[in-house]
């Protein structure tokens, strides 16, 4: 669904529109849906919704032989990819619904200080005032020192997700206009290395995929998406913790998955790279091994992640221009790369993706998940 | 009163922070394969041992890494920023995080810090400071 402000709207008026896009879409049954994964909601109000499948079991009248709530932050839309298929080779499900909303409230007095201790560890680290954007800093900064990665390398990213979102009719900085490098360092600092337009736009929304069998999958669209790898990895809870900043999970999750589809990443024609922040997507083209380590931020200032590019990476706007959808995050990440193999991205389809990764992480890049989907089995 | 948060004391964390109080900045060691760690841990992280005493840290230790937070979280830090939040890697090799008490534009990976103690309610916080 369309991120935007729905003021008016809970999570659940939101899972409801949801489920009733994807009726229309793919014009399913209660009775044919036998699985539900989806993720709490309510977090960015410090008020977690952790049984959001009981409630939504109970509105749909489902009779699912598989379903949970599922909490791994951006994370969680990567692992309900598995988790489906496993159920569903299993003999457990035939189709698996896979829904996430979100809203991305904005931290108000006293649920920013409870976010804090959800993220950070309540007696060495929130003492000292981090946040979300802060704490990603610190693993930037490292990222940045360690690869000889510019100011000017990381703002490039956010210049490209703006590019992208300009083809992209639902992205919230759609019409909005172009935007430089120059315009990225000189918006407001939030947090150093990253000032306003390096961030994701805070956002309310959602998505649903449809893990199913392949003869099912047939009926119901001419070109579904093959899973062909995937690989997860849940790197230390916090950033004090980890050992190594600028090798995230993402090493590890990416060459399971590669390895998985037997395939290397030269075999990957687009990329859906979650970006909270604008460096991410270069600490994770480094990990994942699409680049050598430190020409990540020459890579995209060549502009082969662009529009027209030899690389695209995150064709729909991604979180920066896209959206951010607070809960549903990484689902975006998830349904553009499902788009790109079914051909189906509209304006910004890129001809002939034959293999396309998604990456998501959850928390501050602790949780890791690459799926690669093909248009193949 | 700043409300800045004051951290809770634990069975877990009681030891460091006692030593706070005392001007020392502890950091457990494993009494079976020596390994030091944070006060996070119940257990050692490298041997999962639960015999544990602990050595005062020197103290000193440089910027691994650090974010200048321009937009405070909450209201108790409006009056703060800039500030300066790092990750101080210990002469012990031990990492932990921070603020440093310095001008935010000067602040760079590498630069030696020195710790110091800073009290909220009636606990003690470990806090940096250029080296010097």
């Amino acid at each position: 669904m369309r991120p935007g402000r729905y003021t008016d709207q809970g999570p659940y008026d939101l899972f409801r529109s949801l489920l009733k896009d994807a009726i229309t879409r793919w014009n399913i049954s209660p009775k044919m849906v036998d699985g539900l994964l989806t993720s709490p909601s309510g977090q960015s109000q410090g008020q977690t919704d952790a049984y959001v499948h009981d409630k939504l079991i109970s509105e749909f009248a489902l009779k699912p032989r598989f379903a949970e709530t599922m909490c791994l932050g951006g994370a969680s839309f990567g692992v309900m990819v598995n988790r489906a298929m496993s159920a569903v080779r299993e003999g457990r499900a035939n189709a698996v619904l896979c829904i996430g909303s979100g809203k991305f409230l904005k931290p108000s007095e006293g649920s920013a200080e409870m976010l804090a201790k959800t993220i950070a560890e309540a007696d060495f680290e929130v003492p000292y005032g981090p946040f979300i954007p802060g704490l990603y800093a610190l693993i930037a900064r490292r990222f940045m020192h360690e690869r000889n990665i510019t100011r000017e390398d990381i703002a490039r990213v956010a210049v490209s997700a703006r590019k992208w979102a300009l083809l992209n009719p639902d992205a919230r900085m759609y019409g909005k206009g172009e935007i430089t490098v120059e315009d990225v360092i000189a918006s407001r600092p939030i947090a150093d290395p990253f000032n306003y337009l390096d961030c994701s736009i805070p956002s309310d929304g959602g998505g649903v995929v449809l893990v199913t069998r392949a003869d099912i999958g047939h009926q119901l669209s001419d070109q579904p998406a093959y899973v062909k790898g995937y690989g997860e990895y849940h790197a230390c809870g916090t950033i004090s913790g980890a050992d190594v900043l600028n090798e995230t999970g993402a090493v590890q999750s990416g060459a399971e998955a590669f390895a998985q589809a037997n395939l290397t990443p030269a075999d990957i024609d687009v990329a859906q790279l979650y970006d909270a922040f604008s460096a991410t997507p270069l600490i994770l083209l480094e990990n994942l091994g699409f680049c050598a380590p430190g020409t990540s931020g020459d890579f995209f200032n060549s502009g082969a992640c662009d529009p027209g590019g030899r690389f695209p990476v995150n064709t729909y706007g991604g979180l920066l221009s896209y959206g951010h959808t607070g809960d549903s995050s990484g689902m975006s990440v998830l349904v553009e790369g499902a788009r790109q193999a079914m051909g189906q991205a509209g304006a910004r389809q890129i001809t002939g993706a034959e293999n396309v990764l998604v990456h998501c992480y959850g928390g501050m890049m602790y949780d890791h998940t690459t799926l690669i989907l093909g248009r193949q089995p | 009163m700043s409300g800045k948060p004051v951290p809770e004391i634990t069975p877990l964390n009681r030891v460091f922070f006692e030593g706070t109080a005392a001007g020392e900045l502890r950091l457990c060691r494993c009494m079976k394969c020596g390994e030091l760690f944070r006060y996070v841990h119940p257990l050692c992280p490298e041997c999962w041992s639960d015999s544990f005493d602990y050595v005062v840290s020197s103290g000193k230790g440089k910027i691994e890494s650090y974010t200048v937070m321009h937009m405070p979280p909450y209201e108790a830090w409006a009056a703060d920023v800039p500030y300066v939040i790092a990750l101080v890697r210990l002469e012990e090799g031990v990492r932990m995080m921070a603020n440093v008490d310095m001008d935010a534009n000067k602040v760079a990976i590498d630069m030696p810090v020195d710790v110091w103690f800073e009290q909220r309610d009636d606990v003690f916080i470990p806090q940096f400071r250029p080296a010097g």
